[in-house]
């Protein structure tokens, strides 16, 4: 279904879609406070948190930019939240930390530092994938956190899906270790 | 810990073993409390990143996203005519070009009595060109055409101005709609040239000026229009 003056009216968020496509920005400020905090979590778990206020802005304009592109084959939500996931990537590439995303290193299971055990048991299950290594924590984000399928990460990330399984797998081995220490 | 295993949990965990595979971990795991253990902590740890929190920022973003949409403009959208609309336009377009090309191609036949107006009406362009050989080179050279208010540095500026904004925001019209704007800008383009070649032959003649005129203001005002349609949700 394509945008247009054609469309019939909708309820909430899809009619804030209809309305910000065709350059209603108040409509657009009502989808950005809808989807700002699962967009702001994804780009501070796998970027940082100094990063993450920036390339959430970032996100939020090229949505902008690309609305008329939307076509309603997926609910608007998912198509945001692949977008985001694609300017996440995007940007992990341009820091050149994807180079050594795969790199073979089964040392690294015993060499995480492991956190003391913390009263905010949810800020250290945070603090636990942040030291995770880059590889692996953007599969155990993209898997465990955002629920996407191996098929889907191998595609988004350009590896195979064993290399994502076995990523995935090292991660969560690596936060049992860290959640035990 | 036997890792032979532990390395299939995950998949385990996740439902990506073939039901042989399956069965052979379940086996194993029925007769070993370390690797059931480990599973355990592998399904806490599944939970636990299902149940994440989606904090906010601290601080709101809007305002830095509001003003970056703003000056880059309105979200670009795609600005097209029905089918009927298009084709009416271009109708009206293609029947005022002829007509003004006949009229044109009458009268200046008539005046240079070359009976040339069957050709002018099917083929206008041809019709002008053959007229303006026929008169004496002296006479071209000499044609004065600066009366026409629109055949002025003016106009050309708007014009150039008006294109230039046309081709850089083009990208927001569909190629539909960009095929027919120029299409009917090449009908009127070639209008001008066939008033301004009539002219050529009859320089006092009002009435060819006058269509120069309304050729050239019909464009700009085309012109006008088509670059309005790229910044309409600006």
């Amino acid at each position: 279904m394509a945008l247009s003056a054609d469309t019939p009216i909708q309820t909430g968020i899809e009619t804030d879609v209809a309305l910000a496509a065709r350059g209603d920005a108040s409509a657009f400020e009502r989808l950005y406070r809808t989807h700002v905090a699962r967009i702001h979590s994804l780009t501070r778990r796998m970027l940082s948190s100094d990063e993450a206020d920036e390339v959430t802005q970032d996100i939020f304009v090229r949505t902008w930019q690309k609305l008329s592109q939307f076509r309603g084959d997926s609910a608007f939500t998912t198509w945001l939240h692949r977008l985001a996931v694609n300017v996440v990537i995007e940007r992990r590439r341009t820091f050149a930390i994807q180079r050594e995303r795969m790199a073979p290193d089964p040392a690294v299971l015993d060499s995480l530092p492991v956190a003391p055990p913390r009263a905010d048991l949810k800020v250290d299950f945070e603090h636990a994938i942040g030291q995770l290594p880059p590889g692996a924590r953007e599969v155990f984000l993209l898997h465990d956190v955002e629920g996407y399928k191996h098929r889907e990460i191998a595609v988004m990330l350009g590896v195979a899906t064993g290399t994502s399984k076995r990523q995935l797998h090292r991660a969560r081995m690596l936060m049992r270790k860290h959640l035990n220490g | 810990m036997h890792e032979e295993w532990t390395d299939k949990l995950s998949e385990y965990l996740d439902d990506e073993l073939s039901p042989r595979e399956r069965q052979a971990v379940e086996s194993h795991l029925r007769g070993c409390a370390e690797c059931a253990a480990v599973l355990d902590d592998l399904t806490r740890v599944v939970e636990r990143a299902q149940r994440l929190d989606r904090r906010p920022p601290r601080a709101d973003l809007w305002d830095g996203i509001a003003a970056r949409i703003e000056t880059r403009g309105a979200a670009p959208r795609r600005v097209s005519f029905t089918l009927p609309q298009l084709a009416a336009a271009a109708v009206v377009l293609i029947a005022a070009s002829a007509g003004i090309a006949w009229q044109f191609a009458d009268r200046a036949a008539s005046r240079s009595d070359i009976a040339r107006s069957t050709e002018a009406q099917s083929r206008a362009s041809s019709g002008y060109e053959a007229l303006a050989e026929r008169e004496p080179s002296a006479e071209r050279s000499n044609i004065d055409i600066a009366h026409v208010s629109f055949a002025d540095a003016q106009y050309d500026a708007a014009v150039s101005d008006l294109e230039k904004a046309l081709q850089n925001g083009r990208r927001r019209l569909d190629k539909t709609t960009i095929a027919i704007v120029e299409h009917n800008l090449q009908i009127i383009d070639q209008a001008i040239e066939q008033a301004r070649q009539a002219l050529e032959t009859d320089p006092a003649n009002d009435y060819l000026s006058g269509h120069l005129v309304e050729a050239r203001r019909r464009k700009l005002d085309l012109l006008r229009r088509a670059a309005a349609l790229t910044t309409e949700s600006d």
